[in-house]
Parts: structure tokens; C-alpha cells; sequence
């Protein structure tokens, strides 16, 4: 029964790591990034490659982040900027831009598997059980992270300003706001965040060219019912996560695949905006 | 010496070719891309060599060798396009193919078609039966037993969990496992698969633990949902003895420490000590140099059955596919597995391998399983 509880926390807590990326981007520019998948697989990657030169394997995590920053913020002035005016384009350039990525990832290092080092390895005792020492961190990461995402937002000028800026554009414009700014520093905060969910996930899972396709998925699932707010993020990363997990134990893993995409359609169904209220 | 019989080999072969017949065709459909696209570049090596030792020492009937390469994108579609162009635009005589099972499915009925005799060389989950195949890898009777008996003899295993990846071969695999464990006065505690993609394999490692067993035996599919879950049982701290059926040993190598302890089942292993297996990876490096890929479970049955094929049409003294198809039941080829013959209902008795993966990712071999029968595959066909 604890194993059940800590499986649906920590999946949860995976769940909202990696898509809190997504969800800040498609909150201020209304743009939902396809490339979040290829920025999760550069994380990957770059565990890897901190891995592969023998440092400290935490060290992946911030390498991720702001590699996924600067580079973020260059997409966004070279390939995302133009295409303000045009959504669907945009939205076409980020599914390219993902393939590219990968294909780079591809041609580099090869399509095989590699491997980055867990920083944590074994298991931890909790209420008298086992469990995996790496899933608990990731626990407490979420819960920092979605803290920390919730205090940049409420307490910070640059939050002030995105949230002007997602709540109505041309009158946060027209009250000053350099909005082409907040989506430029939003865009690189949603590029070093995936990167930074990527190496995170990584020692859980291996390194491919397409490892961050089945997570673009779930994000998206994720953040569609979700809407834009931490909060509502972490509560349907816990109802979509918990429920994957029970279909998983109780019924079929092969189900259990599945449950995210399904239950969301299903709850967009019934609440078409889906959790929160904007 | 080396550099006469090498001009004489040329000169044979520049004055065999100057009015013997055309060369005879191989075609080799293999996943170019897709999943396979990790171990095709060491079977087209594989096969390279082979034709190249062959028509080094004049060929077969007087003929070259030729290579038809064809990428078959490791699945169905893909393998229609590649057999279709192999069958009925490059008109090979013979077709060698390490391949998918889904690839194999799609390319039989267009070699029964153009009546193309194949050599089917990847490991399977068993009972493909087509009158146009040969098959010299091993099926799920060979791989199953050593690493049952082994775990029920040295751990006194009588639970067995078993995991898989939701497609043919898991599940043929397993299926076969849990009937031959239980016909050992073993159980199966539980089975549980994920889908090919799938890498969260927390629910189940769950299930796993409660179900509490002697012992644990997957079959994904290999690469990534192989690798993920390991490192997830890793991290979970599951330490019972864990048989692996998908693990090669580059990919052993690769993960280190997180494979220490696996036991894996195999007809080739790299470390094997004998003349044949030594000369084959001398030959390797020679003629790749630092381009080489390792040998391994699927490229040396790959270059045994380019061997067999060169055999069979040797005997028939023709490519005609009836007397080639015959002939294939009947000849015997020494590589570096030990010595094939394909005559147990169109598949062959292999010498088997239980090997353990040391700290540092290789191989050790734990116990030598002489001539493993595959069982009743194709009763249609009957043992040569």
C-alpha cells in the first residue's frame, strides 16, 4: 500500500517536472512548443555527456538548464519571433525544429542507447519499505520546483509581467510592457526547464534520439486539461499519474499507457477548458 | 606468398569472370533503419566478409559472390518494398535475411512468389514455417531451458516473475517460458508486459515486489525499453537472480556496473575460445580495421548462413531454388558457432551458452549447453 502511495506520488512528480516547460511557453505565447520533446532528449543528452566526462552527475541538471536557456532564447529570436503573427506556422516550425534536433541527435551520436549515471543509486527506506532513492528525489524536486515556479510568478517583475501579458496581450502592451520581451525570456525558461527535466528523467531511463516523444505526449495531455497554473498542473499530474499507476497495478500496464491520453479526453469532454479558469 | 596467392586469387577471379556466367546474386534485406538500425551495420559487415572470403577462394561453381543490399526500415512495409526489388528487379538467386519477425511475415509471400530460397538468421520466438526458409538461429526451446534449469539447480528458484515487451517475441518467449516452468514443477507468480514504446515500468516493478519471487526473466525488445527497465529494477534495489533474453553483449558492455549479474542465453559469444571463432574476429578487424563492429548474436549467424547458402548451391550444382532448397537440409558449415547443419524441420541444433555479466559489462560463460535440440518447429517438414 506505501509502494501504491509513493508510485503515484513520484510518478506524479515526474510527470509535472516534465511538463512545466510546456506549460509556461503555451501560458504566455499561446504556443504550444513541439519541440518540447527534442528539448527533453537535449537534457538527455547532456547528462550524457557530463556522464561520459566522469563529473558529478548532478551537475547535468543546472549544465541542462542553462544550455536549454541560451539556446531557447536563440530559437526564439531566430525561428519563433517571425512567426508571431501566424500560430499555426509557428506551431509547424516547433514540430521541424524538433525533428531536426533529433536527427542531429541522431547522426552525432548514433541511434543506439547510452546511458548517464543516477546520482543516487539504491533504494531508500521508507515506512518500512524500499523504494527507489532517485524516484523520492524527484519528488522533493517537484515539490521545490513547482514552489519556486509558483514564488517567479507571483513575486517577481518578470512575473508580474507574464501574467499581464497571459491574461490580456495587447493591454499589457498598451500599458508598457516590452511583451516581446516576456515571451522571449519565457521561451528560454521553457527551453532550460525541458532540458532540465531531461537530464532529470535520464537516470531512470536510457538516451536515444527519441526518448523525449512518449513525455511531448503526456505533457501535452497534461497541460491541455490543466490550463495555465502551477497548481492546477500538479492536480492533474496527480489525478492523470495516480490514475495511470492504479490501471497499471489493477488492470494492465498495456492500459495503463494509455490511461493519460484517454482520461484527458474524456475530462476535455466534460470540462472543455479544463482545470483551471482563466 | 601472401602476395602471389592474393594475385592469383585475382587473376582467377578477373579470368573466371572474363567468361564464367554472371555472378550469383545474395540479396540481404536488413533494417537499415528503425529499431535494427543499431546491429545492421555489423551483419552487412558480417556478410561482406563472407562473400569476400568466398570469392577470394574462387567463388561457387566457378561464380562470384555478389551482395544485393536492401534496407527493409526493420518493419512490414518496409520489407515489401525491400523483397519486391530484391525478387523482381535485382532477381537474386538466394536471400539471407537477420530481420524482424513483422519483416519476415511480409517478405515470405513474395519469395514463395518469385521461389527465392532464404535464410532467415535472427533469433525468433519459433514455428515460422514456409517451404521456401531455412532458419539457423535458435527459437525459444533452445534460449528457455539453460537459464530455467540453471536458476531451479543453483538458486533453488521455484517463483518465476516474468516481463515483456507487448509484441510476437516477448510474448512467444514468455509463453514458452512459463509452460516449460511449470512443466519443471515450477510457477509463474506473474507476467506482465508493457507496449514497445512503454518506459515507466514502475507499476510493474510494483507488482513485482509483492508477488515476491525466486527469480525474474524479461523479454523486452531490445535498446531502450531493455535498458530502461534494468535501471529502474536497479534503482528499485531488486537483486533476485534476473535472466535477460533481449541483452547482447555490446549493450552488457555499455551498461556497466547496472548489468552486473544478468544472465544472459546465447549461441555466439565473442569470448568464445575456439580456432573458428578466433580466426572470424581476426578477419573482422583485418578487413574493417577501426570501423569494425563487434560480432554477436546476430551477425555471426548472418555470415554462417552466407556460408550455408554458398554450400547448398555448391551441391545442387545449380542455383535452381528446388535443388537449392534440398541442399540447404543437407550441408554442414564449421564457423565460428561450431559446426551447422539445418536439418531439425528446416531449423538446426545449436550449441547454447549461459553467460553472466561481470562488473565491468562482458561476458563470463557460466555453463556450455552442447547441440540443444529447437524442438518441434515444422513437423510438415520432416528431420533430414
Amino acid at each position: 500500500m506505501e509502494a501504491l502511495a509513493l508510485d503515484i506520488l513520484t510518478t506524479a512528480a515526474i510527470l509535472f517536472v516534465v511538463s512545466t516547460g510546456l506549460m509556461i511557453i503555451l501560458g504566455v505565447m499561446k504556443l504550444i512548443n513541439f519541440a518540447h520533446g527534442a528539448f527533453l532528449t537535449t537534457g538527455g543528452y547532456i547528462a550524457y555527456l557530463v556522464g561520459a566526462a566522469g563529473l558529478n552527475p548532478w551537475l547535468a541538471v543546472p549544465a541542462a538548464a542553462i544550455l536549454g536557456l541560451l539556446a531557447g532564447l536563440v530559437i526564439e529570436r531566430t525561428i519563433i519571433r517571425p512567426l508571431y503573427h501566424r500560430p499555426l506556422d509557428a506551431i509547424l516550425a516547433t514540430w521541424g525544429l524538433g525533428i531536426v534536433i533529433g536527427q542531429v541527435f541522431a547522426l552525432t551520436f548514433g541511434r543506439g542507447v547510452q546511458f548517464a549515471p543516477s546520482p543516487i543509486l539504491g533504494t531508500i527506506d521508507v515506512f518500512g519499505s524500499e523504494y527507489s532513492g532517485y524516484r523520492l528525489a524527484m519528488l522533493a524536486i517537484a515539490i521545490v520546483l513547482a514552489v519556486a515556479l509558483s514564488a517567479l510568478l507571483s513575486f517577481t517583475r518578470f512575473g508580474l509581467n507574464a501574467r499581464a501579458v497571459i491574461a490580456n496581450e495587447p493591454l499589457a502592451r498598451g500599458l508598457g510592457i516590452d511583451s516581446a520581451n516576456v515571451r522571449s525570456i519565457t521561451f528560454g525558461l521553457g527551453a532550460g526547464l525541458a532540458c532540465a527535466a531531461g537530464a532529470l528523467i535520464t537516470p531512470l531511463l536510457s538516451v536515444d534520439p527519441n526518448m523525449g516523444l512518449p513525455w511531448l505526449v503526456n505533457s501535452f495531455m497534461l497541460v491541455m486539461i490543466s490550463g495555465v497554473s502551477f497548481p492546477s498542473l500538479l492536480v492533474a499530474s496527480l489525478l492523470l499519474g495516480g490514475s495511470q499507476v492504479l490501471v497499471s497495478t489493477y488492470i494492465s500496464p498495456i492500459l495503463g499507457g494509455m490511461t493519460i491520453v484517454v482520461l484527458a479526453a474524456l475530462i476535455l469532454r466534460l470540462k472543455p477548458k479544463g482545470f483551471s479558469r482563466a | 606468398m601472401k602476395i602471389r596467392t592474393l594475385l592469383l586469387g585475382i587473376g582467377l577471379s578477373v579470368g573466371a569472370s572474363a567468361y564464367a556466367a554472371d555472378p550469383i546474386k545474395i540479396g540481404i534485406p536488413v533494417g537499415l533503419s528503425g529499431a535494427n538500425s543499431v546491429v545492421a551495420p555489423s551483419v552487412v559487415q558480417a556478410s561482406e566478409l563472407a562473400v569476400e572470403e568466398i570469392n577470394s577462394q574462387g567463388g561457387v561453381l566457378g561464380r562470384q559472390l555478389r551482395l544485393e543490399i536492401a534496407d527493409d526500415g526493420s518493419g512490414a512495409q518496409g520489407a515489401q518494398r525491400a523483397y519486391d526489388s530484391l525478387v523482381f528487379q535485382r532477381k537474386v538467386d538466394g536471400i539471407v535475411a537477420m530481420e524482424t519477425t513483422a519483416a519476415r511475415n511480409a517478405g515470405l509471400p513474395i519469395v514463395n512468389r518469385g521461389r527465392v530460397p532464404l535464410i532467415y538468421t535472427s533469433f525468433y520466438e519459433g514455428r515460422s514455417c514456409s517451404p521456401m526458409m531455412y532458419i539457423n538461429a535458435w527459437v525459444p526451446e533452445q534460449q528457455v531451458a539453460p537459464v530455467v534449469d540453471h536458476f531451479m539447480a543453483e538458486n533453488e528458484a521455484k517463483k518465476f516473475f516474468l516481463i515483456g515487451s507487448d509484441y510476437a517475441f516477448g510474448r512467444g518467449m514468455l509463453q514458452y517460458t512459463r509452460e516449460y516452468v511449470e512443466s519443471k514443477g515450477g510457477s509463474v507468480v506473474g507476467e506482465a508486459y508493457l507496449p514497445m514504446d512503454g518506459s515507466d515500468w514502475t507499476a510493474i516493478i510494483s507488482q513485482l515486489r509483492s508477488a515476491n519471487p525466486d527469480a525474474l526473466i524479461t523479454s523486452t525488445a531490445g535498446g531502450a525499453p531493455n535498458v530502461t527497465l534494468t535501471r529502474q529494477l536497479r534503482a528499485a534495489g531488486i537483486s533476485i537472480p534476473y535472466g535477460n533474453y533481449a541483452l547482447d553483449e555490446g549493450t552488457a558492455k555499455s551498461m556497466g556496473d547496472n548489468a552486473e549479474g544478468i544472465y544472459i542465453v546465447a549461441s555466439y559469444l565473442s569470448s568464445l575460445e575456439t580456432d573458428a571463432n578466433k580466426a572470424f574476429l581476426e578477419a573482422i578487424e583485418k578487413k574493417f580495421g577501426s570501423s569494425a563492429e563487434t560480432p554477436n548474436e546476430l551477425s555471426v549467424p548472418q555470415y554462417e548462413a552466407i556460408y550455408a547458402y554458398a554450400a547448398a548451391v555448391e551441391k545442387a550444382g545449380s542455383t535452381d531454388s528446388t535443388a537449392v532448397i534440398q541442399a540447404l537440409g543437407e550441408v554442414t558449415v564449421e564457423g565460428p558457432r561450431g559446426s551447422v547443419i539445418m536439418n531439425k524441420q528446416r531449423h538446426a541444433s545449436l550449441n547454447m551458452y549461459l553467460g553472466r555479466v561481470a562488473a565491468d559489462g562482458s561476458v563470463q560463460l557460466v555453463k556450455s549447453f552442447p547441440k540443444v535440440d529447437p524442438g518441434e518447429q515444422c513437423p510438415q517438414f520432416a528431420n533430414k
